[in-house]
């Protein structure tokens, strides 16, 4: 049993397929990168553990999600449960970005009324000849969408892999201490220090009629 | 055989040193770390390069350090009283002896390691395909009067040479094929809609990169690949691809050819997991339904555990279930799981996934240690490799109380209380056929579309040497139309092409053949 975390932040990884959601977990959490990994089919979590200030520990529940349109109905309902999304799109591939605005709406929309900090990450950033879609557009975007960060980042390279999911733990626990995000009942996208019950996700029943 | 001796070997010096040849196998821990190995190319026999399936196989042997130690405590209390334990209980000493221990002495491993035995030995595989090839070239009769020895033989493995073959009759996707003949060469021929073609293409190099056939780019496995699942977009465009269907198509093409890959995965598709692959993935999410409900009957342990924690049958159950646990068990018990689940429909699938279910979290010792969501899903996800194990997996399978008017009874319940919370389905499909019997039932072959056409054509050498006949016709199929494919009797002088594998003409001659490329498409 894990007793020594302090806050527990739910985060969801979305976007399309292809854009390289798993990399950037895989790389972030094992420190690895794998070409030919196989494509999660439903939902998969990884975890880990950040040591914020001294003494402050974060567990990070991360959900990643298969990017298939018709994997949705299952990816959705874990929206729910997290406090925080990477919203990842690929640098070259110019329809990736333009279909973020449709992911946002559809989680905004998803997880109303409850609060869900974003991060926008474009990746592949390492394919610098490739890049269809440029830092300035992106950071409008996310400027228009309140995002706060953007970030490129590489998988493959490790470029601002780390720094990208510190960014948005950062946020959501400044977001948090100055009472921006409201913990409610029922609500298990972020957890301060309860030991023992680990993450119960929402009513499976009342959760299901509101989705597909 | 002689593999079962070194690894009988090298479990006594586990931990001090390892067998040399063992070596590949079981250091491997995941799937990245193959990088080195890949130029080796030392596949096992199934054809995977030092695997990250197999692995799991291999380490199903190594009883877990605890156990082995209670285990000796229990021999050393026996050991010390034996007369007695002789005389009153003899039993006890055996189940210890035949299903456990593994340590203690050598004769008990020997039989530790027949029971377990993986390989079954060669004399057996013979005698089980004369008796394949005698069911497959009367299929029809065998179906219809002794369904009951067909499925027995599933369960008992089909044997490897014959089982591409064996899979397409039970099927039904042989009848398929023989009846839209030129269908897949149409699909195939046609462009494809991008939208499918783009994801697919991505998705190729992503199956089973360890096995032989998918380990290149652009190579015979992963071309092939592309044109099964293109075939079916075309086949089926308002259903599409879904990304689960790739490791099934994959699996079905490490046994046969594409076209008959193709009619495999449409059987799968519409007869046996009708509903799992298209928009909305709603009959997944209903299994996911019937699965849970089930567990309540089978382990109340379990079920308690995950109703108590609110974990959503999706979570865990959807790769298992869509891939047919081809992402998940090791390679030996895939080949056995798919041998019955042909036979027997999606009830093999349920059964499966009880029994991990079971095992995993059938005990309130093992649930102590997961109190939660996220604990429960890290342990379902590396399920232990001894529940996996092909000899114990397919005997709980087999024992297994849970019947198709079980998962029918418990369909309509689910469907109506998912109609109550959801709506209607928005996905109509097909009703699920319970196996190789209903198929045939609902849809009845003629004789002649179960004969089964030569794959391997062996040209007669000519004595002309400016004949320009001189490649092999390996794969070659004959046109149908031609009457000397249908007709060749053993007396009849060879014609211009001579036949390997005709109704009329196998031989065991051909089937000990030392060729596995052969053997696969007999």
């Amino acid at each position: 049993m894990d007793f020594s975390w302090n806050y527990r932040f739910g985060i969801i990884i979305l976007g399309d397929s292809f854009v390289g959601k798993s990399s950037l977990l895989q790389r972030y959490t094992e420190g690895m990168f794998d070409k030919s990994r196989q494509s999660p089919l439903g939902i998969d979590f990884k975890v880990k553990h950040l040591e914020f200030e001294p003494g402050i520990l974060i567990k990070l529940l991360l959900w990643d999600t298969a990017g298939q349109e018709r994997f949705k109905s299952i990816s959705r309902s874990y929206m729910r449960n997290s406090v925080g999304c990477l919203l990842v799109f690929d640098l070259t591939k110019r329809q990736t970005f333009e279909r973020l605005r449709d992911w946002y709406n559809e989680v905004i929309d998803y997880v109303k009324p409850s609060k869900m900090v974003f991060i926008l990450i474009g990746h592949k950033c390492d394919l610098e000849e490739e890049q269809e879609v440029s830092k300035e557009e992106a950071e409008r975007l996310a400027k228009e969408l309140g995002i706060t960060h953007y970030v490129e980042a590489s998988a493959k390279d490790n470029l601002n892999v780390d720094s990208a999911f510190e960014s948005l733990t950062m946020e959501i626990y400044e977001l948090f201490h100055a009472g921006r995000i409201p913990i409610r009942e029922g609500w298990y996208g972020l957890s301060v220090g309860v030991p023992v019950d680990l993450y119960n996700p929402d009513e499976p029943k009342t959760e299901k009629s509101g989705c597909c | 055989m002689a593999r079962n001796g070194l690894r009988a070997d090298s479990q006594n010096l586990r931990g001090t040193s390892e067998n040399l040849s063992e070596r590949e196998s079981s250091s491997i821990g995941s799937d990245s770390e193959i990088n080195g190995f890949t130029t080796e190319k030392q596949t096992d026999k199934y054809g995977f390069i030092g695997g990250a399936q197999q692995h799991t196989e291999e380490s199903a042997q190594d009883v877990p350090p605890e156990v082995v130690r209670q285990r000796e405590v229990k021999w050393l209390d026996m050991l010390n009283s034996w007369d007695k334990w002789m005389a009153k209980r003899h039993k006890k000493l055996c189940s210890e002896n035949h299903y456990k221990h593994k340590t203690l002495n050598a004769s008990e491993n020997h039989q530790v390691q027949q029971i377990r035995a993986q390989d079954v030995p060669p004399e057996v595989v013979r005698e089980r395909e004369v008796k394949w090839l005698d069911m497959l070239n009367s299929w029809d009769k065998w179906m219809a009067k002794r369904h009951k020895k067909i499925k027995l033989r599933c369960q008992k493995g089909i044997p490897p040479s014959l089982r591409g073959r064996a899979w397409l009759y039970l099927s039904g996707g042989k009848v398929k094929l023989e009846q839209n003949h030129g269908k897949f060469q149409e699909l195939d021929s046609k462009p494809g809609d991008p939208k499918w073609l783009d994801v697919i293409e991505k998705d190729l190099h992503r199956q089973f990169p360890f096995h032989e056939m998918f380990v290149s780019r652009g190579g015979h496995g992963q071309q092939d690949l592309y044109r099964v699942l293109k075939a079916y977009t075309l086949y089926r465009p308002e259903e599409g691809y879904c990304q689960a269907q790739a490791p099934i198509a994959a699996v079905l093409l490490m046994h046969m050819p594409a076209e008959e890959a193709f009619w495999g995965l449409v059987q799968i598709c519409e007869k046996y997991l009708p509903g799992y692959y298209s928009a909305g993935l709603e009959a997944i999410q209903l299994d996911g339904e019937i699965l849970f409900a089930l567990l309540r009957r089978i382990s109340t342990v379990a079920y308690k555990h995950l109703k108590k924690h609110k974990i959503d049958p999706v979570l865990y159950m959807t790769e298992w279930f869509m891939c047919a646990f081809s992402r998940t068990l090791p390679w030996a018990s895939v080949l056995r799981v798919w041998d019955m689940f042909f036979c027997e429909g999606v009830k093999i699938i349920f059964r499966v996934g009880l029994v991990l279910l079971k095992n995993m979290l059938g005990s309130s010792d093992k649930l102590k240690v997961c109190q939660g969501l996220y604990e429960t899903m890290e342990l379902l996800r590396t399920v232990e490799p001894r529940y996996m194990q092909e000899g114990f997996l397919m005997r709980e399978i087999i024992e297994l109380q849970v019947s198709e008017r079980d998962i029918e009874k418990e369909h309509l319940v689910q469907l109506k209380r998912w109609k109550e919370t959801h709506g209607e389905l928005r996905c109509k499909s097909p009703p699920r056929m319970h196996g190789a019997r209903a198929i045939m039932i609902a849809d009845p072959p003629t004789h002649k579309d179960l004969l089964q056409a030569p794959t391997i054509i062996v040209e007669p050498p000519l004595e002309d040497a400016s004949s320009k006949q001189k490649k092999k016709g390996k794969n070659k199929r004959e046109p149908p139309s031609n009457p000397t494919t249908e007709t060749l009797s053993p007396a009849h002088p060879p014609s211009p092409t001579l036949q390997k594998d005709t109704p009329l003409q196998q031989s065991n001659q051909s089937l000990s053949s030392s060729s596995t490329e052969q053997d696969t498409y007999l």
